[in-house]
């Protein structure tokens, strides 16, 4: 099966090669495409001198509209698979296989790889996972679906689901709007166990302040999801 | 009823209104599709001020004890109507921008791999 990997990158000058070797090494037989979120860093000489696979975005759009950008590329050039996969170092390229698995079987539409089922690995802080349970309750009530790990960026899908968010997809914070919106079209969701680490450089989109918009976001665009269905 | 001196000024602030959307709209600073609203609200101005009794009836109607209390709820009204629509006009130009970002990044990584073949 033609196989995609999806990096979104938005200044990862620190993790992006690193991210790649670990991708070239435990996942060969897999292709790969970084999107280049229009970093203001050193992220797109490194892809560039490097000769790796990237999409350079000329405007920020913002992790939704970079992953949608992946998608789309993958629609483009007829991918079976579609994988996620952050660019910052918290993904490990050894659990794509088993990510994949459920969607190659046929089993699935969505593979999610999910910290939450072995609780292995790095799992976030304490507020963080309160605030994953509750979006994770809540996307349960609206449709019925459940998944541990909502905001989890590590994802398979397949066709079909391939060519519906080339379409549309969730603009920011768009993980758990992305499932939702998934499920809503009926989509059989799996979720496969794997470790994450704690990001390796750099910093994080996420700040205290941002997480109460976060939480409030989310909790909002997933039940507007509900109804506008 | 609202005083004479009111009603003049509102006139006048309507016709200043007026001269600056037609303005406008002449230099094609302004689409006439996106104008239609502002149009619409300086009309109602209009005939408010021109026909004092109508604004009369709609402050007794709404329950209002003073008249240019009626006003400026009608007028803030109109000015929600705007907002609203502006935001309405972001978001899909919003999603414009954003679907002519990927396409163009998309065809440059397409440009990238045929001078490279």
């Amino acid at each position: 099966m033609k196989t995609l990997i999806i990096i979104p990158a938005y200044n990862e000058q620190d993790n992006i090669l690193n991210t790649l070797a670990d991708i070239r090494m435990n996942c060969p037989d897999m292709d790969y495409v970084v999107i280049n979120d229009c970093s203001r860093d050193d992220t797109e000489r490194l892809l560039r001198e490097n000769g790796e696979r990237f999409v350079s975005l000329p405007c920020n759009l913002g992790i939704g509209g970079g992953v949608q950008t992946g998608y789309k590329y993958a629609r483009e050039h007829g991918y079976d698979i579609a994988i996620q996969f952050d660019g910052d170092g918290q993904h490990e390229a050894k659990y794509l296989h088993d990510l994949v698995a459920p969607i190659a079987s046929g089993r699935a539409d969505i593979a999610i790889g999910s910290r939450f089922i072995r609780k292995e690995g790095f799992q976030s802080t304490g507020l963080r996972r309160a605030g994953i349970g509750f979006l994770s309750r809540l996307i349960r009530l609206i449709c019925g679906v459940r998944v541990l790990d909502v905001t989890s960026g590590m994802r398979a899908v397949n066709r079909r689901f391939i060519e519906q968010y080339a379409r549309e997809y969730a603009q920011d914070y768009p993980e758990p709007e992305a499932i939702v919106a998934a499920a809503l079209k009926g989509a059989r969701i799996e979720e496969v166990p794997v470790q994450m680490r704690e990001r390796q450089g750099g910093s994080s989109s996420i700040n205290p302040l941002r997480s109460v918009y976060y939480m409030i976001k989310v909790s909002l665009a997933l039940i507007l999801a509900r109804f506008t269905s | 009823m609202l005083s004479a001196a009111m009603r003049y000024a509102i006139l006048l602030a309507i016709a200043v209104y007026f001269i600056l959307l037609v303005v406008l709209l002449k230099q094609k600073r302004l689409t006439l599709r996106y104008t239609l609203l502002w149009l619409f609200c300086g009309a109602v101005l209009l005939l408010l001020s021109l026909f004092p009794q109508l604004l009369g009836l709609v402050t007794s109607l709404l329950g209002f004890q003073v008249e240019s209390n009626a006003l400026f709820a009608i007028l803030f009204f109109f000015v929600l109507l705007i907002l609203m629509s502006l935001t309405s006009i972001i978001s899909k130009q919003n999603e414009a921008i954003k679907r002519l970002t990927q396409h163009a990044a998309l065809l440059e990584k397409r440009l990238r791999d045929l001078e490279a073949k």
